[in-house]
């Protein structure tokens, strides 16, 4: 009995000595302290897309407008509008499908400052259709029949993969999709599983490394400099905390601005917080963080995606975007 | 006797690494996808000097340290009141009969939804999946005590705390160490699984950011990583155990293992 109080006695030990860990954002962190600054909580993904974020903070771009960022990095972005929706982050990253999805399904969220764009430039985009080395598809016509990969069904990187194959004079309802995590796709990209990927960097770069070729730009093909993610929040924080949300809309529109124009600082600020190896993320292309959502870019991935018939009721852009 | 087991441990560890080594080296599989062992290696040095590894290996131990205890206490008070309290056990049986086979991964949407990336998500998980292996540990552990020791005790007009104390725990205690030993493995597939799969900050998690940002020695670094925990923890378990039970005949006639 003594021994096993010893062996308990350790355990609890052991439980309070790892309790040290970092994980020591509670509840507290959500209310503002007494220099006025508000530390609030972000979700986003653990990819290129959010350095402007990391860098804003790094900085001080947020704390000049009394924001502190607590960034918790979600895998996907499925657990991130929940997050929001529920209140355990107050800010959260999502693709514009994903976000006109959501409200035409009712879910309560608001798009409050741009996220990333597509740079617009066929040939020079951080997302591309790419086949394997020595395929003998040349164009996005010829994937009639063939299996495309894309990182999630019914969402914006299909709807892009449809419009390029419409775009090309093919029939995108003849291509069959098939649904791989962005960081499989080299692998089965190389094993042949699949004809054609649509891939973002930095997978993107492994692939070109591995001697894949690109045939299409489908994020240049829904609309020049196409509004890619937003930021966003729920409706209900943003009538209760409009200057929370104003202060975040400022920093971060600031924050871009910086990112598009440093991007050797983007590049290290990434290493930070992901671990692409340094030989990839030399190369890997770039977004466009411009400050503002390009509205008639949106207006035309709507489309599409009314074309594709992703929703169920037409997303009213007016009250979704800032 | 020992010595040559570990030798002989040592050498199958050495043929096994050595293996690794060679095949991605010669072709049989693409270096790109499973490295060598010697760059694994590298990648896991770099990661030990790394002082966000060492915060993710934190919060690895802190969830799965305080799920376990949780689990283990919320198990065995359960356990030894179900079956102190006939009734009771009986009107609980077909519950947990219904609870015990839900896997505990299917509730991750759930652990989402209530607690997003936060520990509590981890907890929900890692103690739902540890509670049942106590609990039923628990009870078969009370259903083994001699009934003839339980009359004698009774008939020397022992208390029901008392009888629970000195006839029912030393019985039961070799199934409830059995218990913590399945529960703390269980409890660490659980830790990784809900940092991987939900993003909570952990081992699980820089595997996932590793496996996002192709970088693949860094992802089978961390893999090797958890595998030497699961080990620790099953090598730290079993001495607990035999502590625990070193009055036990199981234990005292143990040769060295």
């Amino acid at each position: 009995m003594r021994r096993l109080l010893v062996g308990l006695a350790a355990g609890t030990v052991l439980v309070a000595a790892s309790a040290c860990g970092s994980s020591g954002n509670g509840a507290s962190d959500q209310n503002s302290s007494s220099t006025g600054t508000t530390t609030v909580k972000v979700g986003v993904i653990p990819i290129v897309d959010v350095a402007p974020l990391y860098l804003g903070q790094k900085e001080g771009f947020f704390s000049k407008h009394g924001l502190k960022l607590s960034m918790t990095l979600a895998q996907g972005g499925a657990a991130i509008v929940p997050g929001v929706v529920s209140g355990q982050f107050q800010f959260g990253f999502s693709n514009m499908t994903s976000l006109m999805l959501a409200q035409s399904n009712d879910v309560p969220v608001k798009a409050i400052a741009n996220g990333v764009a597509s740079t617009g430039v066929s040939g020079k985009d951080f997302g591309a259709l790419v086949v394997k080395k020595g395929s003998t598809l040349k164009s996005a016509k010829e994937l009639e029949d063939k299996k495309v990969a894309v990182n999630t069904l019914k969402n914006i990187n299909e709807t892009a993969v449809r419009e390029s194959v419409r775009k090309a004079g093919g029939d995108p309802d003849k291509v069959k999709f098939v649904e791989l995590a962005f960081d499989q796709m080299p692998a089965a990209l190389d094993k042949g599983q699949i004809d054609a990927a649509m891939a973002v960097e930095p997978a993107l770069t492994t692939m070109l490394n591995q001697g894949a070729q690109q045939i299409a730009w489908p994020l240049v093909d829904v609309a020049p400099n196409l509004t890619v993610a937003m930021y966003f929040t729920s409706t209900a924080y943003e009538a209760k905390n409009p200057d929370v949300v104003k202060k975040f809309q400022e920093a971060t529109a600031e924050s871009l601005a910086y990112a598009d124009a440093h991007p050797d600082e983007v590049r290290q600020i990434v290493a930070t917080y992901t671990k692409v190896p340094a030989s990839v993320l030399a190369k890997v292309i770039l977004p466009k963080w411009p400050a503002d959502p390009n509205r008639s870019s949106i207006e035309a991935l709507e489309k599409l995606s009314e074309t594709d018939s992703l929703f169920k009721k037409t997303p009213d852009l007016t009250t979704l975007l800032p | 006797m020992r010595g040559l087991n570990t030798a002989l441990g040592a050498a199958g560890l050495a043929a096994f690494l050595a293996l690794g080594e060679v095949v991605p080296r010669v072709g049989i599989v693409k270096e790109a996808y499973f490295p060598p062992t010697s760059r694994i290696a590298s990648a896991l040095w770099d990661e030990l000097t790394d002082g966000a590894f060492w915060s993710a290996l934190g919060d690895t131990l802190t969830g799965w340290a305080l799920g376990l205890a949780i689990a283990v206490g919320a198990g065995i008070v359960a356990g030894v009141l179900l079956s102190v309290v006939p009734h009771l056990r009986e009107a609980t049986a077909s519950t947990v009969e219904f609870l015990r086979p839900i896997p505990s991964v299917a509730l991750i949407p759930l652990a989402v939804l209530l607690y997003g990336t936060e520990l509590r998500s981890v907890l929900l998980l890692v103690v739902y999946a540890s509670f049942w292996q106590i609990l039923i540990q628990v009870l078969y552990g009370v259903q083994d005590v001699d009934p003839v020791a339980e009359e004698t005790a009774r008939s020397y007009g022992l208390g029901t705390w008392a009888r629970v104390r000195h006839v029912l725990w030393p019985s039961a205690l070799p199934y409830v160490m059995t218990g913590v030993r399945l529960a703390a493995a269980v409890a660490l597939i659980l830790t990784i699984t809900a940092e991987l799969v939900i993003g909570a900050p952990g081992l699980g998690a820089t595997i996932a950011v590793a496996q996002s940002s192709q970088a693949v020695p860094e992802m089978y670094a961390l893999i090797v990583v958890t595998g030497l925990l699961g080990l620790l923890i099953n090598v730290g378990a079993r001495t607990v155990e035999r502590r625990a039970l070193a009055w036990h005949q199981s234990v005292r006639g143990e040769v060295a293992v």
